[in-house]
């Protein structure tokens, strides 16, 4: 019993170190918000008096409203858009094998290992052809089509037993009924996963929406 | 032979459907990924200033066995690669392990605190860490006062200390993201499983090995993958840990923090654009994840 | 350029510019990702290009800059930095911010170690690290900030003697340079003197003299607005004259950075865009001097130099005239051809420091190991 407790008790130190490691950065940040410049880059640690005008800075030289809300746009719409899609994707990928299929995911999978950085000047050829050129349009588009959510998603359906699929076809249920009422649910953990992941790779976005928008008022 | 027919007939309609789920996805990745693979693999075989290009074919892959820069890009990749990975992974392994524990209290907010980090804005992160770091940072001072070293240790300044800071940093910001594939691979494990091990006498460590893991196979196989795409591209930390001064000559003291992403960041957009000779690395790149994930999918016994 | 639009927009009310504020390695991104995808559509009119990369963007992408020899009366701007945007005789630019270099020191510290604004006038390297070993001896302080693989500093040395790491026809001239091997070997000398703290990145050393931690920066004049951040070291900084190396030719005056003006080809406004160049940035003294007190930046358009602005006594430098200072400076500025290659050759050199410093190869093998890695990256 007394051995459990220990171990009980370096479980939690352990946490409470990974936690306040993790967090400190936050506090620093929130620090920085209300300390000047100067000091910022001396490097103090306590909380100062410049939060007003920092904000006030913020507010004059950036329309921060519309910034929020046309990032927010831009990643919900992709977020939706590709959740369904990806998952989609990968739902047909794992639940209807077959040889050509599997050579096109092999495919697929390739295609996430280019840097982008090799991509980055003909897909902005393409753009410009196909008339997306400084729109949200563009942005969203390009990445709809995720093959890392859709990896994610393919992973994470081989752990869902296909028995239960098969039981469903010989109740009569159609394949896309099977996907939605069947297969989504039980998955939600998932999904809420790979929601995070694709809006915080939309948000946090910078390289391709620098490219393709060409104007502040798009920008924002 | 009737029922033969029909259950023919049935796996065709299958394999239309098959077809109908992956087709959007398909069709967006043609249009926007496979029009620019096949054109930068064209320009892989120019040497370019800017728009002034000439045909060299191989060359610029002859060219590569020469080019030390290129080499050092590669051996501090995989120095990179084949001990931050591990590190990170196993980490957000046990994490994950300990925080799916339903008797662990104030789980919640342990989940999301360690996961705050892969959140944190770039700049932010890496101006602190440069601060932390520095030679009359925190880390420092702490160490020193705790007795652990008796002299500041170089961090940013000495080639091995770069590298260090570089991985503590990684880590730092991506154990936390990997954690929350882990767990949300754990939902799906019953907790009856655990609870059957835990009447059969067997340890934590035990069900760690035993369940845990051969469980979340298929997740570990996803994030080992995502993991050395991700180090084999890795560009921010070393780019925004390193810039050196005024002029940032250098990746890191020495080069130490030289990545191939962040060489053909440079072949781009630094130095004499050579877009063509960037391809090619990049393409080195894919050959190199390509057969280390063919490697990492044999291990864990998929058959694909 | 807010300034500049609102003067020309109040002339020609029919034209609309706008301004997109970008961080330099955006730019860079952007701008090379546009022209070499070789499409029209997008290109701004004008783009700000660091100097030290108008050779490279002009050699790169032919045709893709409009020429404004004759456009421009280039005559008024400092001699180096029209040079450095000619290609084959045309001139492609607009000169625009100056990145002349001083010594700019705590007068107080120095005092402290026995020193007068007189004794720092024109002095050499050796020079700067005699008196940085007194005054690190005086006050404990260091005497620079210093990152070790930041060439800044080189690149400072090497103009200052009117070279490069090129020659005048663009052949690699590392080994057998002398400017450069004595540039090495002051750097091995800061560091083994012990009078620098060091630091890395922006953040850092521009903290090393916030906090008072260091008596002086060598550097161009855009660190002015930095250096008067720290409002409680008012009136304790002064500038000198650049430092010059102890290679004949070398001079007391430098440069590091700066930036130029340039206008597309084929682009709708690119006419326009001549103009405005042409009426604010090349003629409107006044507006010259408007922007040196809002927002510190110095022109290199030399009438300027004789305006009030310029000509005014700074509180923060005890009521030095600096900018009359680096006016006069900036004239004598060796005009170098920074070639395709500025940034390739730094790297190659700045790659091989940790073991000139740490001694396991001489200043010449590492230079010799220099230029034969940059011979073999740039196919020369």
């Amino acid at each position: 019993m007394k051995k459990i407790r220990i171990s009980r008790i370096l479980i939690y130190l352990f946490l409470i170190v990974m936690f306040i490691i993790s967090v400190f950065p936050f506090y620093w940040m929130i620090v920085g918000m209300t300390n000047s410049p100067v000091d910022v880059i001396k490097g103090k640690m306590t909380f100062g008096n410049h939060l007003l005008n920092n904000a006030k800075i913020l507010f004059s030289q950036y329309d921060v409203k519309r910034i929020f809300f046309n990032s927010i746009k831009i990643s919900v719409l992709t977020v939706i858009g590709s959740l369904a899609i990806s998952s989609m994707a990968a739902y047909g990928f794992e639940f209807y094998p077959s040889k050509v299929r599997e050579k096109t995911y092999a495919v697929i999978l390739l295609s996430m290992m280019v840097p982008f950085a090799a991509l980055m000047i003909p897909l902005f050829r393409l753009i410009v052809k196909l008339k997306l050129l400084n729109t949200h349009a563009g942005l969203i588009l390009t990445s709809l089509a995720s093959v890392f959510i859709i990896f994610f998603f393919r992973q994470s359906f081989k752990s869902f037993p296909k028995e239960i699929i098969q039981a469903a076809r010989v109740d009569g249920a159609g394949e896309f009924k099977i996907f939605t009422s069947i297969v989504v649910p039980s998955m939600k953990s998932t999904y809420a996963a790979a929601a995070i992941y694709s809006f915080m790779t939309s948000w946090n976005a910078y390289l391709w929406p620098l490219i393709i928008l060409q104007t502040d008022k798009q920008k924002q | 032979m009737q029922l033969r027919k029909t259950s023919k007939s049935y796996e065709k309609t299958l394999d239309r459907y098959g077809w109908l789920f992956i087709s959007i996805a398909v069709i967006l990745l043609i249009v926007f990924m496979f029009y620019p693979i096949v054109y930068s693999l064209i320009l892989s075989t120019m040497s370019s200033k800017g728009i002034v290009q000439k045909f060299v074919g191989f060359g610029n892959y002859t060219r590569l066995v020469k080019d030390e820069m290129f080499l050092k890009a590669l051996k501090n990749t995989f120095a990179f690669l084949i001990i931050q990975v591990p590190i990170m992974l196993l980490l957000a392994l046990v994490l994950a392990a300990i925080l799916n524990d339903k008797t662990i209290k104030f789980r919640g907010l342990f989940r999301t605190g360690i996961f705050l980090p892969a959140v944190t804005s770039l700049v932010a992160y890496t101006i602190l860490f440069k601060m932390m770091f520095s030679a009359d940072g925190f880390i420092n001072a702490g160490l020193m006062r705790l007795n652990i070293i008796k002299q500041p240790i170089p961090w940013l300044m000495d080639p091995f200390w770069a590298k260090v800071t570089v991985i503590i940093a990684m880590t730092w910001r991506w154990t936390g993201y990997n954690m929350v594939f882990y767990l949300s691979g754990l939902q799906s494990v019953p907790d009856e499983l655990y609870e059957a091990a835990e009447i059969d006498g067997a340890s934590k460590i035990q069900q760690f090995f035993h369940i845990t893991i051969p469980m979340l196979k298929p997740i570990i196989v996803f994030t080992t993958i995502m993991s050395t795409i991700g180090t084999l591209q890795l560009f921010d930390e070393p780019m925004n840990l390193s810039q050196g001064g005024v002029t940032g000559a250098t990746t890191g003291p020495g080069n130490s923090l030289l990545t191939l992403s962040v060489y053909i960041y440079n072949l781009c957009f630094k130095y004499m654009p050579n877009f063509g000779y960037a391809a090619t690395i990049a393409y080195v790149i894919v050959f190199i994840v390509a057969i280390l994930t063919f490697i990492q999918f044999k291990v864990a016994g998929d058959k694909e | 350029m807010n300034e500049a639009k609102a003067r020309y927009t109040k002339d020609n009310p029919k034209v609309e510019i706008e301004i997109v504020d970008m961080a330099k390695a955006d730019l860079e991104q952007k701008l090379h990702t546009m022209l070499a995808s070789g499409v029209k559509d997008g290109l701004p009119d004008i783009v700000l290009i660091e100097d030290y990369n108008a050779q490279k963007y002009l050699k790169s992408y032919p045709g893709a800059f409009a020429d404004l020899t004759g456009k421009i009366d280039h005559s008024k701007f400092a001699n180096y930095k029209v040079g450095l945007m000619t290609v084959n005789g045309k001139v492609y630019g607009v000169p625009f911010d100056s990145g002349v270099s001083g010594f700019f020191y705590r007068k107080d510290l120095l005092e402290q170690a026995g020193y007068k604004p007189e004794d720092l006038n024109n002095i050499t390297w050796d020079k700067f690290i005699e008196i940085g070993k007194n005054v690190k001896k005086a006050t404990g302080k260091a005497m620079l900030g210093f990152g070790l693989d930041d060439g800044g500093l080189m690149r400072i040395m090497l103009q200052s003697a009117g070279q490069w790491y090129f020659d005048k026809n663009g052949n690699v001239n590392i080994a057998n340079n002398e400017a450069l091997k004595e540039a090495v070997k002051t750097y091995k000398a800061i560091v083994d003197a012990d009078i620098i703290k060091k630091t890395s990145g922006w953040n850092e050393w521009v903290a090393a003299f916030n906090k008072g931690d260091t008596a002086s920066v060598v550097t161009g004049v855009w660190i002015i607005g930095s250096i008067k951040a720290e409002a409680t070291q008012s009136g304790k900084w002064a500038v000198a004259p650049t430092p010059r190396l102890n290679v004949s030719g070398s001079v007391n005056a430098s440069n590091l950075g700066g930036s130029s003006w340039y206008v597309l080809e084929g682009t709708k406004g690119k006419d326009i865009a001549i103009d405005f160049l042409n009426k604010i940035y090349a003629s409107d003294n006044d507006f010259y001097q408007k922007i040196l007190v809002e927002r510190g930046a110095m022109g290199s358009y030399l009438p300027a130099a004789t305006g009030d602005a310029y000509s005014k006594e700074d509180e923060f430098f005890g009521g030095q005239k600096v900018f009359t200072d680096l006016s006069n400076w900036m004239k004598n500025i060796p005009s170098v051809d920074f070639g395709l290659y500025t940034y390739e050759a730094d790297a190659a050199i700045m790659a091989n420091m940790p073991d000139v410093y740490s001694g396991k190869i001489t200043v010449e093998d590492a230079l010799k190991k220099a230029e034969e890695q940059l011979k073999n990256q740039i196919g020369k």
